[in-house]
């Protein structure tokens, strides 16, 4: 049976931010050295802005599919947009709550002909008092068969 | 490798550019190790047999590696991540192994505290044999609201 929304907990693990943060190559130090962060007035170091993506290690593609059953094709599937709408950014050592659903479904022409139809997910990112951090928007564009080939 | 810039609300105005920030040249180690951090372990990215399947001349980058960058330098230009409201980005072409990608940022409004910009990263290289591809070419067209105080 396909849900509505996946309910899920995000762990903001200071080992997590640090392995994102160099991959993409961040070298503020107010998201790699807990020192630093603090000399800011942060409790501790920051999730760079992106972060969130990490979600697929709590839930991967092939649940997400399943529980939210947008049945899309994924060979025929491209990234299309990523926005991300802040109140604040995580910080190292809490646990966030996601809740993700689809927000977004809809098809329109693609301009070399066939259709393209627009999936977006949204995940709402609250903290441990229950208070809105980020909103994440995922959207995924799966092509026609006639203009893949 | 680029530092928070210190900039303040007054210094801003529409039409300012920022200063371009280059990264890269991209490597299959950087697209590694962003899979590791990232979760994204799409085959398409790091094996080649699987890519040349699915009809790609050979891995390509997952487009939030570059949109990771992007957020890199929209946050060094005005101070740190941490005055991010919103960032977006649309991915318009591939980026390969080998290419460099330049941010580049357009400040287009100021609303009382609020700071709007249009973004962009390119890639820059010479990108798989046989495609043919343009040397330069936009890969992420995007947009930021960043808050500063007053």
């Amino acid at each position: 049976m396909v849900e509505k929304e996946i309910e899920f907990a995000l762990p903001v693990t200071e080992d997590r931010v640090r392995a994102f943060a160099d991959a993409v190559g961040e070298d503020n130090q107010i998201l790699l050295d807990g020192e630093a962060a603090q000399r800011a007035g942060l409790p501790n170091i920051l999730a760079p802005p992106t972060f969130t993506v990490t979600q697929i290690f709590e839930v991967p593609r092939e649940e997400r599919e399943r529980r939210l059953g947008a049945n899309l094709n994924y060979e025929r599937v491209l990234h299309g947009e990523q926005e991300f709408i802040y109140k604040r950014l995580p910080v190292a050592g809490e646990n966030l709550a996601g809740v993700m659903r689809i927000a977004k479904d809809f098809t329109k022409e693609g301009k070399r002909g066939g259709t393209m139809r627009f999936v977006t997910y949204e995940t709402v990112f609250t903290d441990e008092e229950g208070a809105e951090v980020l909103t994440a928007l995922y959207t995924l564009i799966e092509t026609s068969k006639d203009a893949s080939s | 490798m680029s530092n928070p810039w210190n900039i303040t609300l007054d210094a801003v105005a529409p039409g300012m550019k920022l200063e371009d920030i280059s990264y890269g040249p991209l490597s299959r180690d950087d697209i590694k190790r962003y899979a590791e951090a990232s979760g994204d372990d799409n085959p398409i990215h790091q094996d080649e047999a699987y890519a040349k399947r699915s009809g790609a001349p050979t891995v390509f980058a997952m487009g939030m590696l570059p949109a990771g960058y992007l957020a890199h330098a929209v946050s060094d230009w005005f101070g740190g991540p941490q005055h991010l409201r919103r960032f977006k980005v649309r991915f318009t072409t591939r980026v390969w192994p080998g290419d460099q990608i330049v941010c580049r940022g357009t400040v287009n409004e100021v609303e009382g505290n609020t700071i709007k910009v249009s973004l962009e990263a390119l890639r820059k290289g010479a990108g798989p044999e046989g495609l043919d591809l343009p040397k330069e070419e936009q890969a992420l067209k995007g947009e930021a609201d960043i808050e500063l105080p007053e």
